[in-house]
């Protein structure tokens, strides 16, 4: 067999999120440019035929006919005229649909709360179908009785509800070199937010009886990955939940029905999914998913790991590529800021590159560890425009310029890219995608 | 579904109204909630394995017994050489490429421990099959995947007490998260000199159409009944090899590959499908290696792959 070993792979670098796109996908994707699905496309897209009918001074036609009876949907679902927002993925990233990742639609929603159908999506190995009665979580390891909870013992104790962000820690990865992607679903779209109900892990700790070396927790899933990270304990007692629901109803089977670990503020794929299995030790295990990936390889050769948080982040999702504006005139500038540290303190907007700022006001509710929106209002005079974002949260931290984050980590970290995000609006009120150097 | 749950509870709440309260956040544990843990259920489910070998079962392998398994499991997608087939993983090489501008970071250039290997291969290896493997065979495929990366020798034989004394290369280049490690401002005027900013636009031509995915649910309109049952079994079970035409696999919407097979009556490609099939390109395990599908599941996958576009 040794004769036919190769001495050595020649193969080119092509990790699960590395910025080199490969030459036969971006044939593939060579096409017209990006359409927006705004009024008048999604309109079309219907099949409905415009017409000045139903504008004043006439009456419209729904208002001079009835329209459906309660249940006609059970289940509710959006206006037809609202087929444009979804979940999108971008194909060549992954090798397969299975282990792979979606982004929700951030340029279409509004306020914090992510609806749950378009909560991004990542699976190691595909969402699966699991019936909750057949379901258990087992907690053994370093503790004085090992338990096993159905899904009616977990809510039989007392529950908590947070609303707090989910973020895939690739999120931006794919622009470490330079600038990819023209639409912010695909820039920023892998973060959610949520309204998540469950019990503290805390209290199912108490009650299998934590022993004192134990140090450490292994999350395990029951998909076909057995997903698994090794948890400090100072997260488990401090906020961690153990998830059953998100936004009012159980928890959608692409987020992990029936039960989920959830970490606020931490890297999307700590709260692992479908969890099966709870291991209380005394050192981490260093499974595949904190080796191997989620790791940051930095310029040196040497990587972090278990770097969990996802630090202080925003973006301006209006304008963006998929939202441009029209002709000059009152717009206002909005957008989106989080931090896995705590609440967001202020958000500053520039609009020539980062040369002057000026705060913007944070409005709605303003939540540690959850998605906080920011606006400001501004009279655009047609010219160009570098428009920029700029998160603090409460412990001082400023986000980054992506030189500052360049110069410490180059560009193979693929994963935690938190800096100033650039829009370049054109005269025109188009809006490209760009890096300043 | 939790409906006596939920009796069960309203007889709870009730009962707490009658009894004084006494309970304070101190005492809240333990409820008495969960069913004890058998030993016999908590190693049904522990699997996981530490660097230090802890979790590890007792049996081994040896690198000229993993090279047949990891030649009819493994190599459809990592390569024969472990060099990755198309976007899956490499497997070795990139022996000091981690400072390099397009590094490789496989098994033997990036991974800190031997540990980590045995564990995944057995928790979710093969790709479409997990926990599939014996602990003989993970064993196997783990010491061949370290031969590939000239980290063991062809006669080596892989054991429980052995593995954790293989130490992997690059396990002294990992070190705790550091971060924050940048120290950005809050200017507010002449922030940075403007004559001096470039801009850099991005690649052409790379964003996905965002209009091109309603087309699904025309797509399934137009398919029969069994199309459509069988379009859930071809996602989850099929998928893998057939939309990336991995391991020789047709892929599906390669038509006039499709219409040479079904010259041989539907029947004979269903049952390939169920029994499997050796054939000039390649190999069709039975069921397509997921024996827990039913025949029917299968038949109606195979409807899916005729109907759709």
């Amino acid at each position: 067999m040794s004769d036919s070993k190769k001495p050595e792979s020649t193969k080119a670098y092509l990790g699960e999120l590395a910025n080199q796109v490969p030459s036969n996908s971006r044939r593939d994707f060579l096409k017209k440019g990006v359409k927006f699905s705004t009024g008048l496309a999604a309109a079309a897209a219907t099949g409905d035929v415009l017409s000045s009918n139903n504008l004043p001074p006439n009456i419209p036609s729904w208002t001079k006919s009835l329209g459906t009876g309660v249940v006609s949907t059970p289940y509710g679902v959006p206006s037809k005229y609202e087929a444009g927002t979804i979940r999108r993925t971008v194909e060549w990233l992954t090798a397969d649909k299975i282990s792979s990742i979606s982004m929700s639609p951030i340029q279409e929603l509004k306020g914090i709360i992510t609806p749950n159908g378009l909560v991004f999506e990542r699976y190691h190995a595909g969402a699966i179908t699991v019936n909750p009665e057949e379901h258990r979580l087992m907690i053994h390891g370093l503790v004085d009785n090992p338990l096993i909870f159905t899904m009616d013992d977990l809510m039989r104790f007392p529950s908590e509800s947070v609303i707090n962000f989910l973020e895939c820690p690739a999120n931006g990865g794919m622009e470490w070199r330079g600038p990819q992607m023209e639409a912010l679903q695909f820039t920023h779209g892998m973060i959610s937010c949520c309204e998540w109900t469950g019990v503290k892990l805390s209290t199912l700790l108490a009650e299998v009886g934590l022993q004192t070396e134990g140090k450490w927790i292994l999350a395990e899933g029951a998909d076909g990955a057995s997903m698994s990270r090794s948890i400090p304990m100072d997260k488990a007692l401090d906020d961690a939940l153990i998830v059953y629901a998100q936004n009012g109803e159980m928890l959608r089977p692409e987020q992990g029905y029936p039960v989920r670990l959830f970490n606020p503020g931490w890297e999307g794929n700590t709260s692992v999914k479908w969890l099966r299995r709870l291991e209380i030790g005394d050192k981490p295990w260093h499974h595949r998913e904190e080796t191997s990936k989620y790791t940051d390889l930095m310029p040196d050769g040497r990587s972090r790991r278990f770097s969990y948080e996802q630090e202080a982040n925003s973006v301006i999702t209006s304008p963006c590529p998929e939202n441009p504006w029209g002709q000059k005139g009152s717009y206002e500038i909005e957008g989106i800021a989080w931090s896995g540290r705590g609440k967001i303190k202020h958000v500053d907007v520039s609009i020539d590159g980062g040369v002057t700022w000026r705060p913007a006001r944070l409005k709605g509710l303003v939540l540690s560890k959850a998605l906080t929106r920011f606006s400001l209002p501004f009279k655009w005079d047609g010219a160009p425009r570098l428009l920029q974002s700029r998160a603090i949260d409460e412990t001082g931290y400023v986000q980054p310029t992506l030189t500052q984050l360049r110069n410490i980590r180059g560009t193979n970290s693929i994963y935690h890219k938190n800096s100033i995000h650039t829009w370049q609006l054109q005269s025109n009120g188009k809006v490209k995608n760009v890096q300043l150097k | 579904m939790y409906s006596l749950n939920r009796l069960l509870i309203t007889v709870a709440l009730t009962a707490t109204v009658l009894l004084p309260v006494t309970s304070s956040a101190k005492d809240s544990a333990p409820l008495g909630i969960g069913t004890p843990a058998t030993n016999a259920e908590i190693a049904g489910w522990d699997i996981d394995v530490r660097p230090d070998g802890k979790g590890l079962p007792k049996g081994q392998g040896s690198v000229a017994i993993g090279e047949g398994l990891y030649e009819a499991q493994c190599a459809s997608c990592h390569g024969l050489f472990g060099e990755g087939e198309g976007r899956w993983p490499p497997l070795a090489g990139g022996e000091n490429s981690l400072t390099e501008d397009r590094p490789e970071k496989t098994v033997g250039s990036y991974w800190p421990y031997t540990s980590t290997l045995w564990d995944y291969i057995n928790r979710a290896m093969p790709f479409p099959a997990p926990q599939s493997l014996k602990p003989d065979e993970v064993y196997a495929i783990t010491a061949y995947v370290l031969y590939l990366n000239d980290l063991v020798e062809d006669d080596f034989v892989l054991t429980q007490t052995n593995l954790a004394s293989i130490k992997m290369p690059n396990e002294e280049n990992f070190y705790i998260d550091n971060r924050p490690d940048t120290d950005n401002k809050r200017c507010m005027k002449n922030c940075k000199d403007p004559s001096k900013i470039i801009v850099v636009e991005s690649l052409r031509g790379i964003t996905p159409d965002q209009e091109e995915d309603a087309s699904e649910e025309a797509e399934a309109e137009s398919l029969s009944e069994s199309a459509i049952a069988g379009k859930a079994t071809y996602t989850t079970s099929c998928l893998v090899c057939h939309d990336s035409g991995v391991t020789g696999a047709p892929v599906l919407s390669d038509k006039d590959t499709w219409k040479k097979r079904l010259e041989q009556g539907i029947d004979t490609v269903v049952q390939h499908a169920i029994t499997g099939f050796v054939g000039d390109n390649g190999v069709m395990p039975p069921k397509g290696g997921n024996l827990s599908l039913t025949d029917q599941q299968v038949k109606d996958a195979v409807q899916y792959i005729i109907e759709a576009e």
